[in-house]
């Protein structure tokens, strides 16, 4: 049975396509057929991250409103098995989606894949609001500062109540995905500490991606950052993709470094 | 017919030999409609429209006149009749009412404008009251107000029933931002913690077993025994009965710690809870 995944946050910048693009390859490394659809209809950005923009041609509104095939839309990934892009559209809008539209597609996919990434907009309109309609599970990606959690709350609430398993009464399974954080900061206070937007959010922590310059090389040259083996980002974000798939791993890189490099990599567990 | 002018103290029993009634002190809420201006057709168009807008609300709801302004008998008269036609029930007058004792008396209404509720309690309670009960159909010429008053001795003798109790409305996950949940009728009962930006309304009490980190207004229908319960007191704003008060209040010795929320003579306490 295909798991809709949600990628959502509320608030723009935060990671929700860096995000995606990690964890629909980390599931696919895992052996699972991926498919991470892009719903930015508008501000299409995960094919740049996942290195595909050259190779667009029909996108998820073509095949919404049947110009265009599945299969024709589907853009099989280059350097990772069992993974395909469904990009957005470039010159449309969100409300080129309809309810009727997307549940189609899913449909579709579903008889395909195990897994299905939803890349949300920012925002609670239209765009939003159709990623996580259809959604099994949410992946809610929070940085720690007071606005973003405060809009990651905002989604929480409208995932209880606008999404089609709340319409059912069967609660969506939410996964907080810390990113952006940086534990010196925290010492510092500066930044919130996992444990205080825990107690704010109240739901299960799924990663915590440390800041790192390898997410913004990784972005620029459209390759997910999970596949950067020696970033701390990378292995955080496979760490996650292990908790997704039920494993029991320990949370890392939430403590500042103090002794040096070759130390943490040594002691680190 | 007395109006008790004390607390909300019930009355002594009168003893008698033989018991035909009780007498006994009761408190209900009340809409107090202020007429600003009385222009028979203007207000009427203006009154109707009101109604119009919530008339669950207001359909049969008992109604003091506040007069703002002297008006002559006729025009008294036409006013009650208007507000009788718009399905509401005036029960009593105050403000300026000195010229119209016969003609109050006449229309069987209750003179209230010597009674304990002045106006200053009055216009502290309307200032908060029509700011954060948004949505409750109320606005600064209609204000739902405590009336205490004494029932008139009618033929009782039977104790009075037991209330009707609505259940509370019980809440098991978080109240996220942008959420609002109301309790019409009754307690609210919240099992989790509610974020900030996140609204409880319930016309009874508000427990929240978790943290309050939103706003809880608890008697929205103007009941002042209503309080407000939480775990963690972490509040942006606490009301009761339409007094308020913010988050830069609520920051005392009880901060982030169990408390408990009342009114105590139009002032609102926080207390900590053991």
């Amino acid at each position: 049975m295909a798991k809709i995944i949600v990628v959502t946050s509320g608030k723009g910048g935060v990671g929700k396509t860096t995000s995606s693009a990690a964890i629909s390859t980390g599931l696919a490394l895992a052996g699972h057929k991926t498919v991470v659809i892009d719903f930015d209809v508008g501000l299409r950005n995960l094919d740049l991250i996942m290195g595909c923009e050259r190779r667009v041609v029909y996108d998820f509104v073509n095949v919404i409103n049947k110009e265009a095939s599945l299969k024709q839309a589907l853009i099989k990934d280059k350097r990772t098995e069992n993974l395909f892009i469904l990009p957005a559209s470039q010159t449309r809008d969100k409300d080129a989606l309809t309810v009727d539209g997307v549940q189609a597609v899913l449909d579709e996919l579903k008889k395909d894949f195990e897994f299905i990434i939803c890349d949300s907009p920012a925002g609670i309109e239209q765009g939003a609001q159709m990623a996580l309609y259809f959604a099994d599970e949410a992946i809610v990606v929070t940085n720690p500062e007071v606005s973003s959690v405060r809009d990651s709350d905002r989604i929480l609430g409208i995932l209880q109540s606008k999404s089609m398993r709340a319409e059912k009464g069967e609660p969506v399974k939410e996964h907080l995905l810390l990113t952006r954080y940086n534990p010196s900061r925290v010492e510092s206070a500066e930044m919130l500490s996992v444990a205080d937007v825990e107690e704010i959010l109240a739901i299960p922590l799924l990663g915590v991606i440390p800041e790192s310059e390898a997410v913004l090389k990784a972005s620029n040259q459209g390759q997910p950052v999970i596949l950067d083996e020696e970033a701390n980002a990378g292995q955080a974000y496979a760490d996650a993709v292990k908790r997704l798939l039920g494993e029991t791993v320990p949370h890392r890189f939430l403590e500042a470094e103090k002794k040096g490099f070759f130390k943490r990599l040594l002691g680190g567990k | 017919m007395a109006f008790a002018m004390g607390k909300v103290t019930p009355f002594r029993e009168e003893k008698m030999t033989e018991t035909c009634f009780r007498m006994k002190g009761t408190t209900l809420t009340s809409i107090v409609l202020e007429v600003i201006d009385f222009e028979p057709d203007n207000f009427e168009a203006q009154l109707s429209q009101k109604v119009a807008s919530a008339p669950q609300f207001f359909t049969r709801s008992s109604l003091i006149l506040h007069l703002m302004k002297p008006l002559s008998a006729t025009e008294f008269e036409l006013l009650v009749a208007l507000c009788r036609r718009l399905q509401l029930q005036p029960m009593a007058v105050k403000g300026e009412v000195a010229e119209l004792k016969p003609t109050i008396n006449d229309l069987g209404l209750a003179d209230v404008s010597q009674s304990k509720f002045t106006d200053s309690a009055l216009r502290s309670n309307k200032a908060s009251g029509s700011e954060n009960n948004n949505g409750s159909g109320e606005n600064a010429s209609q204000t739902a107000q405590q009336v205490q008053t004494a029932s008139a001795p009618k033929a009782e003798t039977a104790p009075a029933a037991a209330p009707s109790l609505k259940p509370a409305k019980v809440i098991n996950r978080p109240v996220r931002s942008g959420q609002q949940v109301y309790a019409e009728g009754g307690d609210l009962v919240v099992t989790a913690s509610v974020s900030e930006g996140a609204e409880l309304l319930a016309d009874g009490n508000i427990h929240v077993y978790g943290t309050l980190r939103g706003r809880a207004l608890a008697g929205v229908k103007g009941n002042t025994g209503a309080r407000v319960f939480c775990q963690s007191l972490d509040a942006e704003l606490i009301s009761i009965a339409g007094q308020f008060i913010m988050h830069e209040t609520v920051k005392g010795e009880c901060w982030k710690k169990p408390a408990q929320v009342y009114l105590e003579e139009e002032t609102l306490r926080i207390e900590p809870l053991a």
